[in-house]
């Protein structure tokens, strides 16, 4: 303990000529600050083991990306988890259907179109990464989300009703969806000119609650398929 | 010769207290609205901006942002112009960051019930809020660092330490974690994907924690500790050793937020790693905090903020101890994701932070306005409450959050789920949520009491304010 005393003391010493240096002391913890942080952030852009492509999942349809605006916009994070951990318990839970075998947690792959991601950190609600594997209507989902104690529904759910979703005055923005269409693009999401093109055909007429299920359908729909062909 | 009244800019300190009690107020009663939402859903109203999803954000961003932040000024300007013996290098760049940053807020609270959101943890603004942040940042960054360079007392005092640490920090996190494309006037993505979205997420969520909610504050106890009981602090080396390893190792920790999850398993093992290591320095302050409070003990009866100080650090204790516990993978496990971490969130940010911001407040604004504090009864009223409230959300978060998780796990011995349903589950929780919701209001009360007695302070403003001696052996 001797020597990490000497440490300790030569450090002190030194740091405090620090304190009367205004300049170098913020230069200084600024570099303390920055190697943590740069040790984390740039290793994993360089490790594409990292990220293994999943080859089904693809880009979200003009339609799921709405959905997906529209799940930001209601704040749908802050009780609903999309990270499926390695857990027995995990995996039976929220893929009853064994859709994905034994492996049905999250993998990175599942993500690589997720701007931004959206694992959430609060489970009050269950978790929808694999949503789509539960195998609900969509008029299920209509219902549950007009009001989630409704009939066909859950009685005791404490969620809120988003009644205003399905009503005429919140019709999707089929501009706005091209152009966030075209802004992924640029950060490197593969949208074609025949995606932009088609959006409208596929937006006409359908409301933010219409767009909301079709998203909650496409949850880890696609890295399903690939798990059912393996078989 | 100019006199010490008129050597420091007050204004703009009671400025940023003005606002910590707007914003605090407003912060908490949303809290407390919320919490009640999480009971009886019936009061989502069915409206767009009073449901929950939307309201959260609110409450976390006016809590963060608007309270502690509103703290954070105030008490870094009334400091750094004490220690350094000199006035704000300019006081028009002060003004315009207060008014810019009220701004702000205002336009936070407007957009984010309105749904404009970018979804990711305390940084949900839009882009344009973003931009309006950035500009009166550097406005008072810069103002800040020339004050110090002219500063006529050649030792920085330990306090504005941890306040260049904040203050260096904090726009590193803010701007790369706020890199996003936009898409419209109020739309924009995160130019990061999936894994890596998540990676720099939570480097930025937990050093906000650091650097906003915990170094600020760690500064404010250094100055204000003190000097409200005169006497020094208890050990300057400590606080040189503690100073260093806590602004290195804090960092790191971002990863324990993403154990199990799809990040490279090196990632989170440093995470949680650091994490551990992180009990030592947060300790190392929590310790000069309560020796140098010894210096003083024989008054913590008499004294509410002196008692609201010694909570503040018994929970900075606390709360520095168990998020190294939760960073352990297998407690992880069980508490991730579950109303633990909501606890543990707030034994932090009520006990630390909002006590911490209290005695800080309740001794500048006597000082401020020159005028005796209203009511010492009040004062110890809004003690009591708020260390009950708090106890109250904090244990009722534990029992909820351990449920939770055990029902979560629970397999039987056909290997099924026990709580398939989980309604079920949430049904179980409600009467923890519903002791959750009533301690918050008992805290909010406290709150409350603490600005009436503000005001009526502020009433009697330049009434002459007579300093209490609470030295070991000095009479009151």
């Amino acid at each position: 303990m001797l020597g990490f005393n000497k440490f300790l003391d030569w450090f002190s010493e030194i740091a405090d000529h620090w304190d009367t240096k205004g300049v170098k002391f913020t230069l200084y913890t600024t570099i303390a600050v920055v190697i943590g942080g740069l040790f984390e952030l740039i290793p994993p852009f360089f490790l594409t083991k990292t990220v293994t492509p999943i080859s089904t999942v693809k880009p979200y349809s003009a339609l799921e990306l709405a959905g997906r605006d529209t799940y930001q916009k209601e704040g749908c994070i802050g009780c609903h988890t999309q990270m499926v951990r390695p857990f027995k318990w995990e995996v039976d839970r929220f893929d009853p259907t064994k859709a994905y075998g034994r492996t049905g947690y999250s993998k990175g792959g599942e993500y690589v179109y997720d701007h931004p991601f959206l694992w959430g950190s609060k489970r009050t609600g269950p978790d929808l990464a694999h949503e789509s594997q539960m195998l609900r209507s969509d008029e299920w989902h209509k219902n549950h989300l007009i009001n989630p104690r409704t009939v066909g529904g859950v009685p005791n759910s404490i969620m809120p009703a988003y009644p205003w979703l399905f009503e005429e005055s919140h019709k999707v923005d089929v501009e706005q969806v091209v152009s966030n269409m075209k802004a992924l693009k640029a950060i490197g999401v593969p949208y074609t000119e025949e995606d932009f093109a088609n959006a409208p055909s596929l937006l006409k007429d359908k409301t933010e609650g219409e767009a909301l299920v079709a998203y909650l359908q496409k949850l880890g729909k696609d890295s399903a398929e690939l798990q059912k062909g393996m078989k | 010769m100019a006199t010490e009244k008129t050597q420091y800019d007050d204004f703009i300190v009671k400025g940023f207290i003005i606002s910590a009690l707007v914003w605090g107020v407003a912060s908490m009663t949303f809290g407390v609205i919320i919490a009640f939402q999480l009971v009886y859903p019936q009061l989502n109203f069915e409206l767009p901006w009073t449901s929950f999803g939307r309201l959260r954000p609110l409450h976390t961003n006016a809590a963060i942002f608007g309270f502690a932040l509103s703290v954070i000024f105030a008490t870094a300007y009334h400091t750094v112009q004490r220690l350094c013996r000199t006035r704000m290098w300019n006081d028009t760049l002060s003004k315009i960051h207060l008014a810019l940053y009220n701004l702000t807020i205002v336009l936070a609270a407007i957009t984010l019930p309105l749904g404009y959101s970018q979804s990711k943890e305390y940084a949900e603004l839009e882009w344009p809020i973003d931009l309006l942040i950035v500009v009166w940042y550097v406005i008072f960054f810069a103002n800040y660092l020339m004050t110090v360079i002219k500063r006529k007392e050649e030792q920085m005092y330990v306090a504005i330490w941890f306040y260049i640490a904040s203050f260096v920090t904090v726009p590193l996190l803010f701007i790369v974690n706020n890199i996003v494309i936009p898409a419209g006037f109020l739309k924009s993505y995160s130019v990061y994907a999936g894994v890596f979205d998540a990676n720099i997420q939570w480097w930025y969520g937990h050093n906000a924690v650091a650097f906003v909610l915990t170094t600020p504050f760690l500064g404010l106890m250094y100055y204000y500790l003190p000097k409200h009981i005169k006497q020094p602090i208890y050990s300057h080396r400590l606080s040189i050793i503690h100073f260093w390893s806590l602004i290195f190792i804090y960092i790191w920790a971002g990863p324990h937020h993403l154990l199990y999850s799809p990040i490279p398993e090196w990632l989170q093992t440093t995470g949680m790693v650091f994490s551990i290591m992180l009990w030592m320095p947060s300790w190392g302050g929590m310790l000069n905090g309560f020796l140098t409070l010894t210096q003083a003990k024989d008054k913590i009866k008499v004294d509410a903020t002196l008692k609201m100080m010694l909570a503040a650090v018994t929970f900075y204790g606390m709360s520095t101890f168990e998020g190294p516990l939760l960073s352990i993978r297998a407690v992880s496990a069980l508490g991730h994701n579950t109303d633990w971490i909501i606890g543990h969130v707030h034994s932090g940010t009520l006990g630390w932070v909002g006590f911490m911001s209290a005695a800080a407040l309740y001794y500048l604004v006597p000082r401020l306005w020159n005028a005796n504090l209203y009511s010492e009864k009040l004062a110890n009223a809004h003690f009591w409450l708020g260390t009950l409230g708090i106890l109250l959300y904090i244990i009722s978060m534990w029992v909820s959050g351990i449920t939770e998780g055990s029902m979560w796990r629970a397999v039987g011995e056909n290997g099924e789920l026990v709580y398939k349903d989980w309604v079920e589950i949430v049904e179980f929780l409600k009467p923890f949520r519903l002791f959750r919701a009533i301690g918050g209001t008992l805290y909010l009360t406290g709150i409350v009491l603490m600005v009436y007695n503000f005001i009526k302070t502020i009433q009697n403003k330049d009434s002459g304010f007579v300093e209490q001696d609470l030295r070991i052996g000095v009479k009151s």
